[in-house]
This record gives structure tokens, C-alpha cells and sequence, in this order.
């Protein structure tokens, strides 16, 4: 409890609930521009954070996390652009809502709906987290090394389209971050004889130029477009209907549950992030709702479902953060990244260690739902002014804004000297298809990689450690699973191996439970036998009757 | 004579890149002292590389039609290189120019002339928007300059001439 009340006196203060509210509005901002996505909000939010304390930094970015979010509905309703990938289905009610003169209403709903969202997410992240992190009391260097392989593994499901230029591109991040002094010995690696590569490439710099610097690059690349404005958007002159709009949501509270957990449940997975739980929840809503064919034409269910979802996955991504210390997507893989800019290595065993800083992080996330409440206004008026801006005056601005802000993590030109190679690296990836979220992940999981490989090889160089261990045998076996996902994905509903792969990965998985001690956890592993057998059962059957797409192959 | 598609230029690329890295990875200097080795993670990684790039390169032999100018809607050449890819090559220039000139301009005026080439390129250079453009670029790096060297307390590279911050 006195941790509760220490971290609390961390985050109430005016200080700190200034620069939330200054993240809040950007995050909001950012979020409803279209073309500026959540991550890029939080990656150049980092250089403000290196003056503050870890939790006023990271508090800081979960206000523009949550801004960012919520943000993407305002675009959304009112020009039928959904301001990032999280408010794809909100578009479907919401734009039809605001023609059809209710825009006041459609926007309430929105922002009702993220507030309530974001409450339920934060009510589950405060109590399941540290439940769950008292697991990671348990391992050992095989067990953490295990985990972060799992991790790696994701960059799989992260890949997309490409898979193969996926993975290379979390193999790179992986290089990158091998570059220089390593941490264990001191000794260079790859640095050719020179001393700019000796001092190896900053977190920082070179995750602003992959992905802001790169980015800008592609907004402005197309001379016509850089030149228009950032949305035709007009003059708005709009009141958000609060009251009424919370009645509604409130009214609908079964949507708004289930909506809700859908997205937490999407946000604990690893790389299944808002934009796939926002399209889930809404067509969950549809199915369910006893009039599914209004949906798209302005009904207040499909406003109410993806919103609440796309909040919820904050607080799903966060509990995957705070309990196992292995980022879900690009905006925690930066908050880990901050995290170990102000020393703080992030571990399962992270709540336990700095329980604080833990608290901290559950405490802000709370305040940031009220935040972005507040805020939605004010975000409106602003939002409104800076679709007059035109494109190219705002990539100008923010380039220079990169190169200054890398500059302030070390006070080295060198930063921005890397700042630009990578920013060139990451355009020329971009064009190239290579994605760029599997490099991130790679840079900043790759020496915690290496660092607890070390440490589990100095305990003993007995490799068989990795096979004994039951949660290293349980996150190797994930990470089997994980490494096929993306092929999963693309091939589910096209090719009959598709229907074994959850039931295979659920057997496959229970022995790593009866190798655990006590009754529950082998308990579990019946459970889990019991249910995997039974679903590749009915696996079997639906194979007998599998239809492939047309032109696919079985 | 059948033209290596792009994929392929890249794989080929990546192979090489991976074959100067396992090279460089031998002469990684052991200590007597911890039990990994300081190579034995990066040859890990180099040889994960190594092997996720030679399937790249097969793939794009089996599909020669992908990754190519005119998938991209532009023209094929150089000239149409650089035709559609102006404005990025304009602007990696520009701050490349700035980094170079940096100890010698400076973060702020540096800064200012970065921002207002930045603008004037992307933005045209009737008198109107050169008006414009001086006046973004001040008051844009003006108040980074003041908030990174006041509010944030960052010493910001300073430059010969004027001998600011």
C-alpha cells in the first residue's frame, strides 16, 4: 500500500500532471492528424523526457499514448479519415453519424466510449499485472533469455505482408545494437578501425531517424501533396453533446464490456495491437447487436465498440510491459527503450524492483483517461487550426526539432549524425517493403538478449539448462508457435494446417506445466491437454468439410 | 540478358554486407576472462542473417516480376530515380549540409537556415513564401532554441561565428 501512496504523490503533482496534459493534447493531435501515427507522437516525445524523472517521462508518453488514441476518432467523425490505423471501424458509424447532422453526438459517443474503455483497461492492468509478475519472481537467466527469444520471435507476427523482410529486419535491429563497446566486457565490435562506430549508435537517435525521420520523408516526397494542407477539413464549429453521449455509452454497457475486453485480451497479445482490436470489437458488436444491418449507416454501437476497444489495448500492451518486460508493439518497445534511458532495466521482475516506478506507470495511465477527457475540447479547436497547417511547413519544423532532440540525450553531435544514416536506412527500407516495427523491436531487445544469455552461461555452460527449466521450455515452445504465426496469419481460412495450429500450440504447451511445481500449474496442464485434445477433435472435423478460397491449395 | 530484379540487387546486397560481417567478427578480440565470448552473439546474429537473406535472395529469383520502378509508378532509370525521389534527396542533402556546417553556424542559426531551406524547397521561393518561410523557421527554432537552453538546460552545440548556443 505505501507503495500505492508513494507513487501516487509521484504522479499528483502539478508538475507532472502538466506535462501529462501537454502529452494528452499532443498525444490527441497526433493522433487525429492523418499520417502521423501513435509511435511517432511517443518517439518524439523521448528527448523532453531525459530532464525528468523516469516516472514523469514515462507518465509523460502515456498521456500521449492515450491522447493518441482517443485522437484518431476526431478525423474519424468528422472527414471519414480515421486518424490512425486504431480508428479504422469508427469511421464506418461515426462518419455517416456526423453527415447525417449529428456530428456533435458522434463525437461525444467516441470519446465517451475511449474514456470508459480506458477506465476498465486500467482497472485491469492494476490488478492482473502484478499478479502476473509475481511469476517472474520464479525465473532464472534461462528463463528471462527464454522470454526475450519469445519476444524476438514476434518480430514474425510484426512482419506483415513480408515475411522474410520482416524477419531480416529484426535481424538487423539485432546488429545494430551489437555495434560498439558491448556491455559485459567492453570489448568493440564492428567498428572497423573507427571511432564513431567504437562509441556504437544510441537507442535514441536511431529509433527517431528509422521512424520519424524516415516517415516525414515519405509525407513530403510527393511535391503536390507536401504542399496541401494536412486535411480539407473546413471551418468546424462543433459541441461535443457530453451528457448525452455518456447516457448512451453507459445505456450500452454490454457493448462497451465486452468491447473493452476484446481489446485488453488484443493488447496483452504480443504484436496484435489497436488497429487489429478496433475492427474485432466492432464486428463483434455487429454480430451481436439485434439490427446488425444499421451498422454503417450512423448507428451508436458501432461507435461505441471500436473506441472502447482501441483505449483498452493501452492497458492490455501495458500489462504485457509491466509483467514480463517484453514490449507488444512499437509504442511500448520506445517506453521500454525510456525506460532504459533512465537506467531502468525492465524485467518480470520489474514490479517487484521498482515497485514505485510500477505504480507510477498504473497510476498515470489512470490519470490519462481523465486527462484526455478533459482535453478532448480544447484537442478539437487546435485540431481544426492545424489542418490549415500545410504539410511541408510541419515536416520542415519537426526535422529540425529531430536533430536538436537526439542532440539533447548526450549533448553528441554524433547522435545526429546518426539520426541521419538511419533516417536515410529507414527510408530506403520503407520503399523497399522492408517494415521497419521488427528492426525496433530488435534494437531494443537485443543486448537484454545478450545480457541474459551471459549470465545464464557463466552459471553454467550446460545448454540442456534451457530444456530443464519449465518456463525456458514454456517460452522456447511459444516461440516455435510464434515464429509460424505470421505464415498462420496469411494462410488462416486458405490452407487446412490453419485449423491445427491453436490446438497443436495449446498441447504442445502443457508440458512445460507439468514439469512446474505445486498442484495448480500441472492442474492447468490437464486442463490444457484435456481442452487442446478436444479442439484438435474438432479440428479434425472442420478439416473433412474445409472449403479453401478459390485458387488456394489445401 | 535478363535484368536482376530489385529483391535480388538487395539479397545480393545482404549477402555481401553479411560476408564482411562474419569476416569482421573474427578479429572481435577475445578476453581470458567471462564465459561468452564477445563475438559468439553477433556471429550468432550475422549467421540468423546470413541465412533469412540467402532465402530472400531465392524468393526473389522465384518471383522476378516483384520489386521493381515501375511497381512503384515510377520511371525506370535514374533519371526517373531521382525525378520521384527529389524532394527526400533534396532534404537528406540539406541536413546534411547542416550537420557539416553545425560547429560553425551553430544549433540556433544553423538551425533557422535548416529550417528555411527545408521550407523554401519543399514550398516554392515566390518573395511571398521567402517572407514566410524566414519567418517560420525564426520563430519555430527560436522557441526550440529557447526551450532546450532554458527549460530543458541542454548546452546546444555552439557556433563560431556568432558565438551562440
Amino acid at each position: 500500500m505505501e507503495h500505492i501512496f508513494a507513487a501516487f504523490a509521484e504522479i499528483a503533482t502539478v508538475h507532472t500532471l502538466l506535462l501529462m496534459s501537454a502529452g494528452a493534447i499532443a498525444g490527441l493531435l497526433s493522433g487525429a492528424i492523418p499520417g502521423f501515427t501513435i509511435a511517432m507522437a511517443v518517439v518524439l516525445t523521448l528527448p523532453f523526457t531525459f530532464s525528468m524523472t523516469a516516472s514523469q517521462g514515462i507518465a509523460t508518453m502515456i498521456g500521449v499514448f492515450v491522447g493518441g488514441l482517443s485522437g484518431g476518432l476526431m478525423s474519424g467523425i468528422l472527414i471519414g479519415i480515421p486518424g490512425t490505423p486504431s480508428s479504422v471501424a469508427t469511421t464506418f458509424d461515426g462518419f455517416p453519424m456526423a453527415r447525417n447532422g449529428r456530428p456533435g453526438l458522434a463525437l461525444g459517443l467516441g470519446v465517451w466510449s475511449s474514456f470508459f474503455g480506458g477506465i476498465i483497461s486500467a482497472i485491469c492492468l492494476i490488478a492482473i499485472a502484478p499478479q502476473l509478475a509475481r511469476i517472474g519472481l520464479e525465473f532464472q537467466p534461462w528463463d528471462y533469455f527464454a522470454l526475450v527469444f519469445f519476444a524476438l520471435t514476434i518480430t514474425a507476427s510484426l512482419a506483415g505482408k513480408n515475411l522474410i523482410k520482416g524477419l531480416i529486419s529484426g535481424a538487423l535491429g539485432l546488429l545494430v545494437a551489437t555495434v560498439g563497446e558491448e556491455d559485459i566486457n567492453g570489448v568493440s565490435r564492428f567498428d572497423f578501425g573507427s571511432d564513431y562506430l567504437q562509441e556504437g549508435f544510441a537507442f535514441l537517435p536511431v529509433l527517431i531517424g528509422l521512424f520519424a525521420f524516415s516517415q516525414l520523408m515519405g509525407d513530403i516526397r510527393n511535391p503536390a501533396e507536401a504542399r496541401r494542407s494536412l486535411v480539407q477539413a473546413g471551418d468546424i464549429d462543433i459541441r461535443i453533446e457530453h451528457m448525452k453521449a455518456a447516457k448512451i455509452v453507459l445505456s450500452r454497457w454490454v457493448n462497451l464490456v465486452r468491447s473493452a475486453i476484446i481489446g485488453i485480451f488484443t493488447g496483452i497479445l504480443p504484436a496484435a495491437g489497436s488497429s487489429i482490436s478496433n475492427i474485432l470489437a466492432y464486428d463483434q458488436a455487429k454480430k451481436a447487436s439485434p439490427a446488425p444491418e444499421k451498422f454503417g449507416t450512423g448507428t451508436e454501437d458501432g461507435i461505441i465498440a471500436p473506441e472502447a476497444s482501441n483505449n483498452a489495448t493501452a492497458g492490455g500492451s501495458l500489462i504485457t510491459m509491466m509483467a514480463l518486460g517484453i514490449p507488444g508493439d512499437i509504442v511500448t518497445a520506445v517506453m521500454l527503450g525510456a525506460l532504459l534511458i533512465h537506467d531502468v532495466v525492465p524485467s518480470p521482475s520489474f514490479i517487484s524492483e521498482a515497485p514505485v516506478l510500477a505504480y507510477s506507470i498504473f497510476i498515470a495511465f489512470f490519470f490519462a483517461n481523465f486527462l484526455v477527457l478533459f482535453f478532448q475540447s480544447v484537442a478539437l479547436r487546435l485540431f481544426v487550426l492545424v489542418t490549415k497547417v500545410k504539410m511541408y511547413v510541419l515536416a520542415g519544423i519537426i526535422l529540425a526539432y529531430c536533430g536538436i532532440g537526439v542532440f539533447a540525450l548526450n549533448n553528441i553531435v554524433n547522435d545526429m549524425w546518426t539520426l541521419l544514416i538511419f533516417g536515410v536506412i529507414g527510408y530506403a527500407m520503407r520503399n523497399l517493403g522492408f517494415p521497419l516495427a521488427p528492426m525496433i523491436l530488435g534494437v531494443v531487445l537485443g543486448p537484454i538478449a545478450e545480457r541474459w544469455l551471459a549470465r545464464a552461461v557463466a552459471l553454467s555452460t550446460d545448454m540442456t539448462n534451457f530444456i530443464t527449466h519449465p518456463w525456458s521450455v514454456f517460452f522456447l515452445t511459444l516461440s516455435l508457435f510464434s515464429m509460424g504465426f505470421g505464415v498462420y496469419q496469411r494462410d488462416r481460412g486458405k490452407k487446412v494446417w490453419t485449423l491445427y495450429y491453436t490446438p497443436l500450440m495449446v498441447l504442445a504447451l502443457a508440458p512445460a506445466m507439468f514439469m512446474m511445481e505445486g498442484v495448480i500449474r500441472p492442474g492447468i496442464g490437464v486442463v490444457m491437454v484435456a481442452g487442446g485434445l478436444y479442439a484438435l477433435y474438432r479440428a479434425h472435423q472442420k478439416a473433412a468439410d474445409f472449403k479453401p478460397a478459390a485458387g488456394e491449395r489445401t | 540478358m535478363r535484368t536482376l530484379n530489385r529483391d535480388t540487387v538487395i539479397a545480393i546486397l545482404l549477402l555481401l554486407f553479411c560476408g564482411l560481417l562474419a569476416w569482421s567478427s573474427l578479429h572481435i578480440r577475445q578476453p581470458g576472462y567471462g564465459t561468452l565470448k564477445p563475438s559468439t552473439w553477433p556471429q550468432i546474429i550475422v549467421a540468423v542473417l546470413t541465412l533469412f537473406s540467402a532465402v530472400y535472395f531465392v524468393q526473389s529469383l522465384s518471383y522476378p516480376g516483384s520489386g521493381s520502378a515501375e511497381s512503384d509508378g515510377r520511371k525506370p532509370g535514374l533519371s526517373g530515380f531521382f525525378e520521384y525521389f527529389r524532394n527526400p534527396i533534396i532534404c537528406f542533402a540539406i541536413y546534411f549540409v547542416f550537420l557539416i556546417t553545425l560547429p560553425w553556424a551553430g544549433a540556433l542559426v544553423g538551425g533557422i537556415l535548416l529550417v528555411f531551406a527545408l521550407l523554401t524547397v519543399l514550398g516554392g521561393w515566390a518573395p511571398r513564401d521567402l517572407v514566410r518561410h524566414a519567418i517560420y523557421a525564426t520563430v519555430s527554432m527560436g522557441f526550440m532554441w529557447t526551450l532546450f537552453t532554458f527549460g530543458l538546460r541542454v548546452i546546444l552545440p555552439e557556433g563560431e561565428i556568432f558565438s551562440i548556443r
